[in-house]
């Protein structure tokens, strides 16, 4: 995201990565992660689970950025997250099309 | 021996630990795994409340050092009910609507557990209403959450005490008629302490205010607006409906809805915390926020004060029991003597038996029992008080045929004249009654201007006493010195030496007849 000035601390800014666990067995397909992670991460997948649901999946390349919700939403306990860290800024892939909610 | 071990010779195989702990999901810490995925319809936001809650949960005990050892759930029936049942807490699965009573005798039984209600709108507000407003107004320090989606999700979507005006049920077809509570207002005008609203779509939030309303020490009372996808998404519009495009995503659909309508109000009077519907029937503003923190003792403490006054109150008694004279006791054997008193209210009938029945059992050492009835007119009415005495048990507490009456109206004597045994000693105070011509003649009658000699000795309201004075010298059943240590420890400390003087007076005339 290009900037015409730099905040005066960006390189102290680190953003955390999170690294997405599905319990595909849990899941009823709520569609509530899809719908309300602020990264937009997730999509259906074709996997169809024993209760006859399309558990979630990670689009591949973007990052989590470890913010927790789809755990606490999920109502099926089938998210977590696992902490991977932080990482500056630039280097974090966002989702181009998710939006401010 | 090892509970396990017992179970095991019961014939029973116990669950090790490791068969509840899954390992899957960092939560499941707290839940019965074994028992997910747990029984509650996609799309329904009662997970997601128990999630929330879990979370709250593991951040007390890992930020404020809760022991979740001294964590209880309790829920009653219904969809939410059945979280008691997915935590791996200690947890009780109440009757219908029970869960706050029985949440109750937890808490007060062992102030240090923390005890939370966990129940559905229809268990809390409806079936079980009555407790959720009293354990409010008591002000219990428990905290209950209340998930509320609007309907009996569990027996297949009737309308329920929240199920809003004009919105649609399985038995409200064409709009409910009737009106529902808001409850954090009925909560907060019942005396909750701590009132706050959520919808699940807020998770985060409602996670900080669980943080909050679990450890605040009054009655906290959390509402939590949930998604029933299966049984109010059918039938209203912010799910909907059945519109076969959105059938498998009615609980989405109400969560997006609860994102454009809900809006976040902290610190307003609760009875302004409305949910309103548009004229299509769909949910078109749900007030939430942390409505109402306040600060009063809690019951427990409020128990605890009153125990500082309790304690002062019988370590008085107990000195007035401490400094008591020895009296010897009764030796002869005193059969069954039954003595009925009568006045009218105010001259101390009931203080005149009471007297009597504690010279016998405390300083005579016998049994005895004390009973008494009003007019309905109460004070200056007809008054009657009863007591009986005896060596041994007594086993029946009313009076059959009593031996001896004290009578001190006219209203009085004809009311119980007919019950005096044949042969018995009726006492009267003579100025008071007066005997007509058809008295009975079967019965002695004594007589003492009790009124007069109070009065001489300086307060007409020890009559009762000289009549006391007289019965003892009299009848005998109760020795002279048990009588007069009652009579002296019963009556206001300023007038103990004129109560002494008129009861002398009054056994002395009685030894005289
Ligand atoms: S933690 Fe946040 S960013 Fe990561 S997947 Fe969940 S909702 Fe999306
Ligand atoms: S929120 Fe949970 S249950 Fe719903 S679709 Fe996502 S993983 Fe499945
Ligand atoms: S009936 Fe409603 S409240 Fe009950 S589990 Fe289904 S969606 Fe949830």
């Amino acid at each position: 995201m290009p900037h015409w000035r730099q905040p005066l601390d960006r390189d102290q800014i680190q953003i955390p990565l999170g690294i997405v666990h599905i319990i595909d067995e849990r899941c009823k397909g709520c569609g509530f992660c899809i719908e309300f992670c602020p990264q937009n991460l997730f999509i259906i997948s074709e996997r169809i689970n024993a209760k006859g649901y399309h558990p979630p999946e990670v689009i591949p390349d973007l990052d989590c950025v470890n913010c927790g919700l789809c755990a606490l939403l999920c109502p099926d306990f089938a998210i977590y997250i696992e902490d991977a860290g932080t990482r500056s800024p630039e280097t974090i892939s966002l989702n181009p099309k998710s939006e401010v909610k | 021996m090892s509970s396990s071990e017992r179970l095991r010779i019961l014939g029973y195989e116990p669950l090790t630990e490791s068969d509840w702990e899954t390992g899957l999901h960092p939560m499941d810490d707290l839940l019965r795994g074994e028992r997910l995925p747990h029984i509650w319809c996609q799309g329904c936001g009662l997970g997601t409340a128990l999630s929330t809650f879990v979370n709250a949960l593991q951040w007390l005990e890992k930020n404020q050092e809760w022991d979740l050892d001294k964590v209880a759930v309790v829920s009653g029936i219904g969809c939410t009910g059945r979280i008691a049942g997915y935590v791996r807490l200690d947890s009780f699965h109440t009757t219908h609507g029970r869960a706050i009573p029985f949440a109750t005798g937890l808490k007060l039984a062992n102030p240090e557990l923390k005890v939370i209600v966990l129940s559905g709108d229809g268990d809390l507000a409806g079936i079980g209403g009555n407790h959720l407003i009293h354990a409010a107004r008591r002000n219990l320090g428990i905290t209950v959450v209340c998930v509320n989606n609007f309907i009996y999700g569990m027996t297949g979507g009737q309308v329920g005490p929240t199920t809003p005006h004009e919105a649609r049920s399985v038995t409200s077809q064409y709009g409910n008629y009737e009106y529902p509570f808001n409850l954090p207002y009925l909560a907060a005008a019942s005396g909750a302490s701590f009132v706050a609203r959520w919808t699940t779509l807020h998770a985060r939030r409602l996670g900080w205010t669980l943080r909050d309303a679990l450890a605040y020490p009054g009655f906290s009372f959390v509402e939590v607006i949930a998604p029933c996808s299966t049984a109010y998404a059918r039938w209203n519009p912010d799910g909907k409906g059945l519109d076969p495009e959105s059938l498998r995503r009615r609980g989405l659909e109400i969560m997006k809805h609860y994102q454009e309508v809900g809006r976040i109000e902290h610190d307003i009077h609760p009875k302004d915390a409305h949910i309103k519907l548009n004229e299509k029937g769909e949910m078109a503003e749900i007030v939430e926020g942390e409505f109402v923190k306040e600060s009063r003792p809690n019951l427990q403490e409020a128990i605890d004060q009153r125990d500082v006054w309790a304690e002062k109150a019988w370590q008085r008694a107990k000195k007035a029991l401490d400094e008591r004279p020895d009296l010897p006791a009764q030796t002869e054997h005193i059969p069954r003597t039954e003595v009925q008193l009568g006045g009218f209210g105010g001259q101390g009938i009931m203080s005149a038996g009471k007297i009597i029945g504690r010279a016998a059992a405390l300083y005579d050492q016998l049994e005895s029992c004390f009973t008494q009835s009003y007019g309905p007119e109460a004070r200056g009415g007809a008054a009657g008080s009863q007591v009986i005495i005896a060596s041994d048990s007594i086993h029946h507490p009313h009076l059959v045929r009593p031996g001896s009456m004290i009578m001190m109206s006219q209203g009085a004597y004809s009311k119980y004249i007919p019950n005096l045994a044949p042969g018995g000693m009726l006492l009267i105070d003579s100025e008071l009654v007066t005997l007509p011509d058809d008295h009975r003649a079967d019965i002695t009658t004594y007589g003492i201007p009790a009124t007069r000699i109070a009065e001489e000795a300086g307060n007409n309201r020890a009559a009762n006493t000289a009549m006391l004075g007289f019965w003892t010298a009299i009848v005998g059943a109760v020795s002279q010195d048990a009588m007069r240590q009652a009579v002296i420890e019963s009556v206001p400390p300023k007038t103990v030496e004129l109560n002494a003087k008129v009861f002398d007076i009054g056994y002395e005339r009685g030894l005289e007849t």
